[in-house]
Order: structure tokens, then C-alpha cells, then sequence
């Protein structure tokens, strides 16, 4: 295991922009300053539906502790990455829904831009909710650029799933415009609709200040389409690659047996399925963050095999 | 650095006497912080300290007992009743007297510790040893690892050919093993998951301590699966599965995995593993996967019970 810096170690960050088309993609990058004998293994976050890169990552949130999952990482020995996909914070606001095949182009147009600057061809891609479906469906279309998958609030088909149940509801608004709003009060909702306190009372605020601070305000629509209508928009068959699944128990965004059915056709038998009690849909900013990180390192970390059976 | 230490004792399950092993790092002392206690329950084949603390000559860390003690547990195993060290009897020692045997090596362990609470590790029938005993005893198993676990034997190729013996397995309380089977468990799914070696090591330990062990928990796994309930399982579970390991299908682990109550459950497939991950070429992949589930940090939120 990599040996974990201390809260003062110095983390370096660094801004990047990638081209897709007219549209400008913001990436931002963390590591720690120090410099290291052998290169950081790389790790790509992938933000979902409601949040861009930063609030989702490298969120702050004053006298509560550490919230930034970027700065956690890089302590570990990362080498951090996030971007905003398009129409989201930094990135250009277009016409556009940013759709999950969106997404994919987006992060084809930050590969290139990773290798560059780290000479790593490959990386380890994390995604949260549409993040999951992002990054899992980047998997299926680059799968020489994943070294390893991980999926937390992630749903396969939408079978039996409470929170895509009632999204469906509001599917013609989503498809009439390419935007929603997102505010203190749309925070409050995704953080309350699965159970009340897992979550502390500050984060809408400290969430909905770190989206409008990073260009929000408003959110595509595309994902929250795909996600009611359009599932599964990712195929276990075509993940190459180590995968863990990460579920909260209280997640109402996808039913056990769809996630278990997910596991189950996954072809890498390097695979890992971890349910965690105390968790909902936000794991990655909730109250017991910290188990997340741990499971989330252990599977980063895993020894490398010494087997000759490899095929 | 303190240097391991190791123990002997005694459990006694009504007049029955089970030996019980126990390594740590450095002599406990009073007024030490407790240690948590990390229980390994041996399987069919071998018994505790033979598989769990062995020594393979020129190959380095296959005591998995040693590697957890290092890691800051306080680890136990025993020989359940008809194995190694511990009496035998006519019984054929199957899982519901493997279950007895841990509640009797448990009494010792309270006593010596004073914890009331272990994570309990088994591995094949231990598995079903281990589960059986957190259906009947909830309150002493704080976590559980089920390794190399098998819950109603659907499908299970190793178990459609222990089968075709079932006369064998029902006609006496004991069976043989020889040098031939000990090498047979670590290539019968996939050769090439363990190192020339260690079979013969694990042979030479077992070998010098008997050359038959008990039935019974062959017979309960070909006839009698499934032998414990996940319903009935409270702790949190880690089920670890050898990729090769032919003693289950992965369909039936993940329905044993589905019904499990504990929101805090996992299950791991480790690549390159077959039937006896602790002894495999891939085992700092399992003591990797094994710590992390037992150092999991607590809920800070207060929804928890």
C-alpha cells in the first residue's frame, strides 16, 4: 500500500482545457508536489448528473472536515483527474443534452491530454451515478485506456429502481429543454430523497455554492434522459477490465438484483462487489465518506497477480 | 520489534478435547489494549495449524496466522474433533459438531482475552463451519469471511464428483488421505494457481499428525447443503472466491450473497485463485482483501444500530 502524506503535504493543481468540436471541456488535475521516484498511477473521476467536476470531487465545505475526494487521493499517491463534461461548469454550455454517449466523447478528448502530461497511456476511471454510466461506457468504447473500473451509485437496466421510477414521471421535462435548474434546493432533494442522515445539513449550501463558484446554476438534461429511458447504455460483456461496484445500501437509484445481474456478466473474474451500510446515492460527500475511500484505495491497491494463467 | 508469540490450549466440548493454537505479536500483558481476535476455522482435509500456520521450506509467508499477527490480531484456530491434535471419537465430525467445537473453542478465548466477540475466517466446509456457527451464535461473531464457500452445492462440479463416493463417505466415520491427496486439492481445479512445494509441506505437516480424517462434512456437503442461512447471519460478510475454485458456482454464492441482511457485505473474486486462496500463488492478494474487509472504519453516522 502506498504510503499516505499527511494533511499538510502540498497538492499541486493544475488546469487543462481539451477540445471536442466548438466545445471547450475543463480538466483539472491533483497530485501531490513532492516529487516520486516511479509514476502516480493515474485516477480519472468521472461526475454524474447534477454536479460538474469539482463540487463533486474536491468539494469544500468549512469546519467539516476533509471533503475533497481529489485531495484524499492524491495524499494516497494518486495522480487525480476530473473534468467538466459538456454543458457542465467550466466546460462550454451548449445547445446540447450531454447525453451519456456525450460524455464518452468527452472523455476521449481527455485521454490524449493525460497522456501528455503524464506518459501513461492507461488509467483508473471512478464514477459516480451517471458518472458509473460515463465511465462504464467508456470502458466498452476504449477499453485499452482502463486499467481498472470502478462504479459507485451505478444502475444497470433501471429495473425496479425507486428514484428512476419517480424521475420517469417528470420525462417529458427533462426532453422539452436541455437544462435544469440546479440550486440549494435541488441539492437538498438528491441528498433527502433516499434517507434523511447520511448527509450533513450544511452540504446543500456548501454544494450549491461550489456549482454556482464553478460556472452552474443549471445542468444538462441528458443523463437524467438516458437514465429513464434509454438503459442500459453500458454492456458488462465489453468491460474488459478489473471492476469494483460500490453500493450504498440505502441507494434507491438502481434494485439489488439489477446491480447483482451487472456483477454477474462481468467477464473479468478480477471483480468485486462491496455493499456498505450508512451509504445513499452521494457516497463520495456523505457522512461515512471515509469507508468509501478505504474500499474505494483497497481496490486501487490490490497486489498484482503472480500467476502465469493470465489470458 | 516484538517477535511472534505462540500458545497451546485445551477447549473441552463435553469431555471431548479440542486443541486450540494461537499466535500474536509479543506475549499479551496485562493492561494491554485488546487485540481483535481474528478466529480461522479449518475445512475438510487439514487441520488448523497445518494449514493455517504453515512453513514452506525456502518459500517465504504461508503462515496465515503469522501474516494477520503482524497485522495486529490476536489470531486463533483449533482442530475440530477428529483432526490433527483433538480427540477423536466415532462421530464423523460434520458441521453441526464443527459448529459445537467453536462454541467450546470460544469459551477459551473469552477466557484468555476477555473478548466475548471474533471475526471468524473459514475456509471450504470451515466456511459452512463458520456460517453455521454465526446462525446459532450471532452475538459472539462480530464479522464473517467465507472463503472457498459452498451454499446449496447447485451446479458445484467438485461436489458432483465427491458424490459418486457417497458410499464411501456414508459406510465410515473416517477416510484416508496420502501424500497423493494432499496434492490432488491444489490441482484438481487449475494447476499452476499454487507453488510446487507447498502441497508436500502441507502433506509432511498433516501426514505426521494422522492418515484419515472424519466424514461428515464431505457427506453433509454432497447431501445435506444447504447447512446454514443467510437470513440468520446479523455481522457483516466478506464471501471470497478463488476464480478456478470448482466447489461452488459463482450463481450460488451471489443468491447466498443477495440474502444476506447486514447492509455491509462484500464479495470478491480473486483471479488466479482456485479452491485454497490462502496457500495459492495470488495469497497477498487474499491477505490484501482479507485485512481491508476487517479494518473497515466505522459509521460516523447515527442511523446505524
Amino acid at each position: 500500500m502506498n504510503q499516505t502524506q499527511g494533511d499538510t503535504a502540498e497538492i499541486i493543481a493544475e488546469e487543462y482545457w481539451g477540445k471536442k468540436g466548438d466545445v471547450d471541456l475543463f480538466i483539472f488535475r491533483k497530485r501531490l508536489a513532492a516529487p516520486s521516484d516511479t509514476p502516480r498511477p493515474v485516477l480519472f473521476l468521472v461526475h454524474g448528473s447534477s454536479f460538474s467536476a469539482r463540487t463533486s470531487y474536491d468539494l469544500e465545505v468549512p469546519g467539516h472536515g476533509e471533503y475533497s475526494l481529489m485531495n484524499v487521493f492524491a495524499r494516497y499517491g494518486f495522480d487525480v483527474w476530473t473534468m467538466d463534461h459538456e454543458g457542465y461548469g467550466r466546460s462550454t454550455h451548449t445547445d446540447g443534452y450531454s447525453y451519456i454517449a456525450d460524455g464518452v466523447e468527452d472523455l476521449k478528448v481527455a485521454m490524449p491530454i493525460m497522456e501528455e502530461a503524464t506518459g501513461q497511456t492507461t488509467c483508473s476511471f471512478f464514477g459516480s451515478s451517471s458518472g458509473a454510466l460515463r465511465a462504464g461506457a467508456f470502458a466498452n468504447a476504449c477499453p485499452e485506456r482502463v486499467a481498472k473500473l470502478s462504479m459507485a451509485a451505478f444502475v444497470w437496466t433501471g429495473k425496479d429502481s425507486p428514484t428512476l421510477k419517480k424521475r420517469a414521471e417528470r420525462l417529458d421535462e427533462w426532453r422539452a429543454t436541455n437544462r435544469r435548474p440546479a440550486d440549494e434546493a435541488s441539492y437538498l432533494g438528491i441528498f433527502s430523497r433516499d434517507v434523511v442522515g447520511l448527509t450533513i445539513p450544511e452540504l446543500p449550501a456548501a454544494a450549491a455554492a461550489a456549482e454556482m463558484a464553478n460556472g452552474g446554476g443549471s445542468v444538462p438534461n441528458g443523463t437524467y434522459i438516458d437514465m429513464c429511458a434509454n438503459l442500459p447504455v453500458v454492456d458488462p460483456l465489453k468491460v474488459a477490465c478489473p471492476v469494483m461496484i460500490f453500493r450504498g445500501d440505502h441507494d434507491g437509484i438502481a434494485a439489488d438484483e439489477d446491480v447483482l445481474n451487472f456483477f454477474s456478466a462481468l467477464p473479468n473474474k478480477d471483480k468485486q462487489l462491496v455493499m456498505m451500510s450508512g451509504q445513499a446515492h452521494n457516497t463520495g460527500i456523505g457522512i461515512n465518506r471515509h469507508r468509501f475511500w478505504h474500499v474505494l484505495r483497497a481496490f486501487l491497491e490490490m497486489p498484482v497477480r503472480l500467476d502465469n494463467l493470465e489470458g | 520489534m516484538a517477535e511472534m508469540w505462540q500458545q497451546e490450549y485445551w477447549a473441552d466440548k463435553d469431555g471431548v478435547k479440542l486443541f486450540m493454537f494461537r499466535k500474536c505479536l509479543g506475549a499479551p500483558q496485562a493492561g494491554d489494549a485488546p487485540r481483535p481476535v481474528l478466529f480461522l476455522v479449518h475445512g475438510s482435509s487439514f487441520s488448523g495449524p497445518s494449514g493455517f500456520d504453515l512453513h514452506v521450506p525456502g518459500k517465504p509467508d504461508y503462515s496465515l496466522m503469522e501474516k494477520f499477527a503482524h497485522y495486529g490480531f490476536d489470531v486463533w484456530t483449533l482442530d475440530h474433533e477428529g483432526y490433527g491434535r483433538s480427540d477423536s471419537t466415532d462421530g464423523n465430525s460434520a458441521i453441526a459438531e464443527g459448529v459445537r467445537d467453536l462454541a467450546a473453542g470460544m469459551a477459551v478465548v473469552t477466557r484468555e482475552t476477555g473478548a466475548a466477540t471474533a471475526a471468524f475466517y473459514g475456509s471450504s466446509s470451515g466456511a459452512l463451519r463458520a456460517a453455521a456457527y454465526a446462525d446459532a451464535h450471532p452475538d459472539s461473531v462480530e464479522r464473517l469471511i467465507l472463503d472457498a464457500f459452498v451454499w446449496t452445492g447447485e451446479g458445484s462440479p467438485t461436489l458432483k464428483e465427491r458424490s459418486k463416493k457417497i458410499d464411501q463417505w456414508t459406510s465410515s466415520n473416517r477416510r484416508a488421505v496420502d501424500r497423493a491427496f494432499f496434492h490432488s486439492i491444489f490441482n484438481r481445479d487449475m494447476p499452476g494457481t499454487s507453488e510446487d512445494g507447498v502441497s508436500d509441506a502441507l502433506a509432511d505437516k498433516e501426514l505426521a499428525l494422522c492418515d484419515a480424517v472424519p466424514t461428515g462434512t464431505y457427506y453433509d456437503m454432497c447431501v445435506n447443503l444447504p447447512v446454514c442461512d443467510p437470513t440468520k447471519v446479523p455481522c457483516p460478510v466478506l464471501i471470497i472466491r478463488g476464480e478456478h475454485d470448482g466447489i461452488a458456482t459463482e450463481e450460488d454464492l451471489l443468491a447466498y450473497f443477495d440474502a444476506l441482511p447486514n447492509g455491509d457485505k462484500q464479495f470478491v473474486v480473486i483471479p488466479g485463485g482456485a479452491h485454497v486462496s490462502f496457500l495459492g500463488v495470488n495469497r497477498a492478494r487474499f491477505w490484501h482483501v482479507l485485512h481491508n474487509f476487517l479494518t473497515l472504519p466505522g459509521r460516523a453516522d447515527s442511523l446505524g444500530s
